[in-house]
């Protein structure tokens, strides 16, 4: 090692010494001492373990946006083809590329696939999940009563319910299959409850303050934003189910 | 450490800076597509469901 530092500086210190070991003036303020080494690795590693944090940063809330964007639109892309197909064969249902999309004015995202469950996996595509787990959420296009309950991420990897709390009382959400459009409307919001809270997906969703089975739509996401401290809870209740015409029209809440 | 990166890479100060570039740039690289991805799930930012666990 000293030989290295030596010859690299041949050129302006002269005076270096060869074998005998001790340190001349010059050659020591180049070369600390091992106490002065290991406190400036002590400080690269710190240094460079605040650009590592800083990277995730970077990565969390723009970098997954960008993945998981790209690869929710090809699965939409999947999803529209398929839907402009006529015979899509039995079971007009396919789960595996997602049922549906999602409308919501008030939180300016454009649409947002709807996909089997809640996962990272699957919610890390970008998309919004409905639950199969630990409550199994009522598919609105089976008619049925129950809550439609659904999950996707605030921030990162598309960050779909990102602005989840501009939703007010009587904001639109809309659902959009393959051949209705399910028009629910806000009524209640829960603005931070704990994330042990699975009531909130029950099919009467009491702490909404309904008390009768009926057609309900859930979203939750973590609050605050950059944490998942909480969960963030928005109740709609349908109050229409239009058909898709040829042109796919949209209803009126979304022009 | 970085000093020492320094000096052992080959070349002029140009070269070596080339090649500090590239070596940057492979770090991020692995950093983004296998560090980050391992180690997202292990932190607690981004649950968005409630459950029982």
């Amino acid at each position: 090692m000293k030989n290295v530092a030596a010859t690299a500086d041949d050129t302006q210190h002269e005076e270096h010494t060869g074998e005998d070991g001790e340190p001349v003036p010059s050659d020591a303020r180049r070369r600390p001492g091992r106490i002065a080494m290991a406190v400036s690795f002590f400080g690269e590693l710190l240094i460079t373990a605040g650009l590592v944090l800083g990277l995730f940063v970077v990565y969390s809330l723009w970098w997954t946006n960008v993945v998981a964007d790209r690869k929710a639109d090809k699965q939409a892309d999947k999803v529209r083809d398929g839907w402009a197909q006529q015979d899509t064969g039995p079971g007009a249902l396919d789960t595996k590329n997602g049922i549906g999309f999602l409308h919501v004015p008030a939180m300016k995202n454009g649409e947002v696939l709807v996909e089997k469950g809640t996962s990272t996996k699957v919610l890390n595509d970008g998309v919004a999940g409905y639950y199969t787990d630990p409550a199994k959420a009522t598919l609105p296009m089976t008619g049925k009563k129950g809550n439609f309950t659904l999950a996707a991420h605030r921030d990162g990897h598309g960050a779909k319910f990102h602005n989840i709390d501009k939703l007010k009382k009587g904001d639109p959400i809309v659902f959009e299959t393959k051949d209705k459009w399910y028009v629910y409307k806000v009524y209640a919001v829960l603005d931070e409850t704990s994330k042990y809270n699975v009531k909130v997906l029950a099919q009467i969703p009491k702490e909404s303050g309904k008390t009768k089975a009926g057609h309900y739509i859930t979203l939750t996401t973590c609050t605050p934003v950059y944490t998942s401290r909480y969960r963030y809870v928005v109740w709609g209740e349908l109050v229409r189910v239009d058909k898709v015409d040829s042109k796919r029209t949209p209803p009126k809440e979304l022009r | 450490m970085y000093g020492w990166i320094w000096r052992h890479l080959p070349g002029n100060a140009w070269i070596k800076a080339l090649l500090s570039l590239a070596l940057v740039l492979i770090v991020v690289y692995v950093l983004f597509q296998y560090v980050f991805p391992w180690a997202e799930p292990l932190l607690p930012f981004n649950d968005v469901t409630v459950d029982n666990q």
